[in-house]
């Protein structure tokens, strides 16, 4: 595909910044949270540069295509993640007693990431090709459908996690794209229903971080661990942190998960709130910068996309975030462009991509 | 169906951006939420979070110190420390702890509900802190855990000190035993400063003296990570083994009581008349000390407890036993004292002796004819003391028994010491809500009756007999010294008071003792050695009061009269005195003489054979 000289010149250099700079400051942390973690092999922060660098290139071809060749084959892109959830279920490798991830080609990938940039694709078509015709009975069953067989294809793996991320994703769009209150008194009544039968599809693993979500100190060897160590790694920082490599918690490895879901302690331990205010900042500065692409896009697609994709990285930061604080329950969900993880880099690379995609063609578009 | 310029519908975007102000806010909103939290974690509560990410990685590794040996006065050790070794389990290393105990358990060959949480169910409080499942295990059970290591993930063997009672159950009752600390210890204030494991004295000198034998634990800083393994050791207190304490007993003439006693029932105290000083304390029956160690097994606590034999007690204190006519020294000693009668006072026994309506009888069926006091003490004549008792009345004789130390503790350093019992008339009225009966007075005249003392009460009341006047508080612990001898306390023998009685009138009591065992017809003729050192007194306390001609044989033995026997010799300037009691012996001299005899015979060989008493 042929790139347009304008689009270049109207590169989201901002956008990009902003992105880098995350990453580098997760890619630095990394560093730290693997310093005293002898593994054997690659250390993460290495890896993690690769699977930037690699983003960096998926983040690029993803631009390169009009947004709305993208949106035309969203139908095309939904199947096709829901085909490799479905390889999950049957070939999956099962690590910690749950079934995620396909092996290709020695690469380890989780199809769960991707679902979530699929079924924000696929949410966009459908709005945009509805929206006029308003909510009723029928495309709520719809609607539903598309979200719900992902949602429970992944509680299935079990990732309760990233099936209740893509309910929130969905919710939060679709009250964004307008519902009616019908809508919602359908959607309240279904979830009241399905809660309870939630609670029995959920392993006892699961059931333990939701009873200790609503008080830590309930087991604190077992699952309310995870929850006091990170509070404590966080409050240690104080205002400027124990210094990079010093933090106690992290080195001594007091910490769990400390390269994925708890990164952010390691960083709020080292740096303290000073550094946190920084890194918060940044984020910030990326949501909102988001939202202003949204805002300045010049058709429905566009800005659903960019919306849904915005959402997408806000909720993550807001559940990762507020996980380690101890203000949600401890679900799988890494903090985004900070975390170590491979398919999560790579997903949200495609996501700055489309981002980008959108940012970049309202100035194509107006002329 | 989405073509190329499907994308120009007619639905403004800019509806959308109205939203996107109220989106706005609400992402800042979201924002404020997470930074106001983290301001609280970081910045309000920093400090104490900082705290406790210190408390995180520093581990505080307790070290026990050496509990204190116990020797006997010559330096002879008593209680020794030796190695056990226990197994604990760090549950986050083991990951399955109910596995692992069972894997453990099927390994020994233990029985997996013994061992302590074997449900599975382990929690140490803190992480990797090991938890104790099973104590003092055999070597050969060691050498199983150790070959086994690699199936039994986190199982550790801690080697700790573990007392041995070297001379078993001839000392239990002095020296005690140890235990683990009892959650109601803890909570009482006696214990203040002790942890939840700690092993403290739970009987006898043990537990009298735990805060001189159990020392200063020690301790040990270490910087761990969170499996628990040590990366630092920041600092070490080195811990100080508990003091020594040395006992007046003689192990060997404790030995000497031990065997005397055979296979009967009761209690033999040796003591010093000169200090006080306790040289032989036995009980029998009497428990296995080092069954404690291992933790005693609920059936073998049970069978303890229900022997009728009671070998938990500790009868030289805390046994009552009415004295019998060992009783009627103290009724003589009044009665001179009161001027009631002299040396040479005598009365009339025809076997009998009237008292309202009752008729008290003398031992000796056709009486002892006309008698002085001297020959009434030598022949323990009833009838002498029932017309003593008249003229002293019981108010008199409980003014007595207080002055020689009857009706309250000694306060010997061993627990569970009981008062005896003083009878008086207020005490009766209070008691049963009755007068006295003059007829109690007679009964009492010749220690039989509401009359109960202990072993050690009548022993030191003997002894200070034999010193001349002097009434010491026993004494059962010489010294106390750290682990490289430095004195750290002394006991001197302790005067609690002097007897009421005059030099002239011990020296009478002192002689008619020696004439009841060397003189013709004495009831203590059993001790009569070549010597002729030996003075003494039999007694016979009524379990129930009964007919005359009541064959011993055909009584119960739970009916049966104590037999007691309290001397001391040699008569001029005593070195030992000895107390026998045999529960149910029957009657008084024939049983416990032989005992006392063996004592006595045992003592002065020992003396003989060159040890220094």
């Amino acid at each position: 595909m042929k790139i347009d000289r304008r689009l270049l010149a109207n590169f989201d250099w901002v956008l990009l910044g902003l992105v880098l700079l995350i990453s580098g400051i997760g890619i630095v942390n990394l560093y730290s949270a693997g310093y005293n973690l002898n593994s054997g092999g690659e250390p993460f922060y290495i890896k993690q540069i690769y699977w930037v660098l690699l983003g960096l290139f998926v983040m690029v071809v993803t631009f390169s295509i009009d947004y709305h060749f993208i949106i035309r084959n969203a139908y095309v892109i939904y199947v096709v993640t829901l085909s490799l959830l479905m390889l999950v279920f049957f070939y999956g490798n099962i690590t910690h007693g749950s079934q995620r991830w396909l092996i290709l080609y020695g690469f380890s990938f989780q199809p769960s990431e991707l679902m979530k940039l699929s079924t924000i694709i696929v949410l966009v078509r459908y709005f945009n090709d509805n929206i006029e015709k308003g909510y009723h009975f029928g495309n709520i069953i719809t609607l539903l459908a598309i979200v719900g067989v992902p949602f429970f294809m992944i509680a299935r793996q079990p990732d309760l996690g990233t099936a209740l991320f893509l309910m929130i994703l969905f919710c939060s769009m679709a009250v964004f794209v307008g519902v009616g209150r019908k809508f919602l008194i359908y959607f309240s009544l279904s979830g009241m229903i399905l809660a309870p039968l939630c609670w029995f599809l959920l392993k006892d693993y699961q059931r333990e971080r939701i009873l200790t979500f609503l008080n830590p100190e309930r087991d604190p060897l077992g699952a309310g661990y995870h929850i006091i160590q990170s509070i404590i790694a966080i409050g240690s920082g104080g205002i400027l942190g124990k210094g990079f490599l010093r933090g106690t918690q992290t080195q001594l490895r007091f910490l769990p998960e400390q390269q994925t879901d708890f990164a952010f302690s390691v960083f709020a331990e080292e740096w303290g709130f000073g550094g946190v205010c920084v890194l918060m900042f940044l984020f910030l500065l990326l949501i909102l910068w988001g939202l202003q692409i949204t805002r300045y896009s010049r058709d429905l697609p566009g800005a659903l996309l960019s919306f849904g994709v915005t959402l997408f990285v806000f909720w993550g930061i807001f559940i990762n975030v507020g996980m380690v604080i101890g203000i949600f329950p401890v679900v799988g969900i890494p903090l985004p462009f900070f975390s170590y993880g491979g398919s999560s880099m790579m997903v949200l690379m495609i996501g700055a991509g489309l981002l980008m995609n959108v940012s970049m063609r309202r100035f194509i578009l107006q002329s | 169906m989405f073509g190329k310029q499907d994308h120009l519908t007619n639905y403004d975007p800019g509806v959308f951006r109205e939203k996107i102000r109220l989106i706005i806010w609400l992402v800042f909103l979201a924002f404020f939420i997470l930074i106001s939290r983290l301001w609280y974690l970081q910045v309000v509560k920093g400090d104490t979070l900082r705290q406790r990410s210190e408390n995180n990685r520093i581990r505080i590794r307790e070290i026990k110190p050496l509990r204190g040996l116990i020797m006997d006065t010559h330096g002879s050790i008593l209680v020794d420390n030796q190695s056990s070794f226990d197994i604990s389990v760090i549950p986050e290393a083991a990951k399955n702890t109910g596995d692992v105990i069972g894997r453990l358990a099927r390994l020994c060959g233990w029985d997996k509900s013994s061992i302590s949480c074997g449900n599975g169910s382990l929690k140490s409080g803190k992480p990797f802190i090991p938890v104790k499942i099973v104590r003092n295990i055999e070597r050969d059970k060691l050498a199983i855990v150790e070959t086994h290591s690699m199936d039994l993930p986190g199982v550790v063997v801690d080697v700790v000190p573990i007392r041995e009672y070297i001379h078993g159950e001839m000392m239990a009752h002095i020296l005690g035993y140890v235990g683990e600390i009892s959650a109601s210890e803890l909570s009482g204030d006696a214990y203040l400063g002790y942890r939840s494991d700690d092993i403290v004295g739970k009987y006898g000198i043990e537990q009298y003296l735990d805060g001189y034998l159990k020392g200063e634990r020690g301790g040990e800083q270490t910087e761990v990570d969170a499996a628990g393994r040590r990366l630092n050791v920041l600092g070490r207190t080195r811990p100080v083994s508990g003091n020594n304490v040395l006992l007046t007993i003689d192990a060997d003439l404790q030995k000497i009581c031990w065997d005397a006693f055979q296979e009967k029932a009761g209690t033999a105290i040796v003591m010093n008349p000169s200090t006080g000083s306790v040289m032989a304390l036995i009980n029998k029956p009497s428990f296995e000390p080092n069954l404690f160690n291992r933790g005693i097994s609920g059936e073998k606590w049970k069978e303890l407890m229900a022997n009728p034999l009671c070998p938990l007690q500790n009868r030289a204190v805390s046994g009552q036993y009415p004295p019998g006519s060992t009783y009627k020294l103290l009724v003589a000693a009044a009665a001179l004292e009161e001027g009631l009668i002299t040396e040479k006072t005598k009365i009339f026994c025809d076997g009998t002796f009237r008292m309202g309506d009752r008729v008290f009888r003398c031992w000796k069926k056709d009486g002892h004819g006309s008698i002085d006091l001297h020959r009434a003490i030598v022949e323990s004549c009833d009838v002498y003391f029932y017309h003593l008792g008249e003229m002293l009345g019981v108010d008199k004789l409980a003014e007595y028994a207080e002055k020689f130390g009857f009706g309250y503790t000694t306060d010997i350093p061993l627990p569970g010491e009981k008062r005896g019992l003083v009878p008086t008339k207020r005490w009766k009225l209070k008691r049963y809500g009755e007068s006295w009966q003059k007829g109690e007075t007679t009964s009492l005249s010749i220690g039989q009756g509401f009359i109960l003392v202990t072993p050690m009460q009548l022993l030191r009341a003997y002894c200070a007999i034999a010193n001349g006047g002097i009434l010491y508080k026993p004494l059962l612990i010489r010294r106390i010294e750290t682990a490289d001898k430095q004195t750290v306390r002394e006991f001197p023998p302790e005067i609690e008071k002097y007897l009421p009685v005059s030099k002239k009138n011990i020296d009478i009591l002192r002689y008619a003792l020696w004439g009841a065992v060397n003189e013709p017809h004495g009831t203590g003729g059993l001790l009569k050695r070549a010597e002729q050192d030996v003075c003494g007194k039999t007694g016979t306390a009524q379990v129930i009061s009964m007919g005359e001609d009541e064959n011993d044989e055909m009584i119960p033995y739970k009916f049966r009269d104590h037999a007691l026997f309290v001397c001391f010799a040699p008569y001029k300037d005593p070195v030992m005195a000895v107390l026998v009691v045999v529960e149910h012996g029957g009657h008084g001299g024939s049983v416990s003489g032989p005992i006392a005899r063996r004592i006595v015979d045992g003592y002065f060989n020992l003396k003989r054979n060159g040890q220094k008493m």
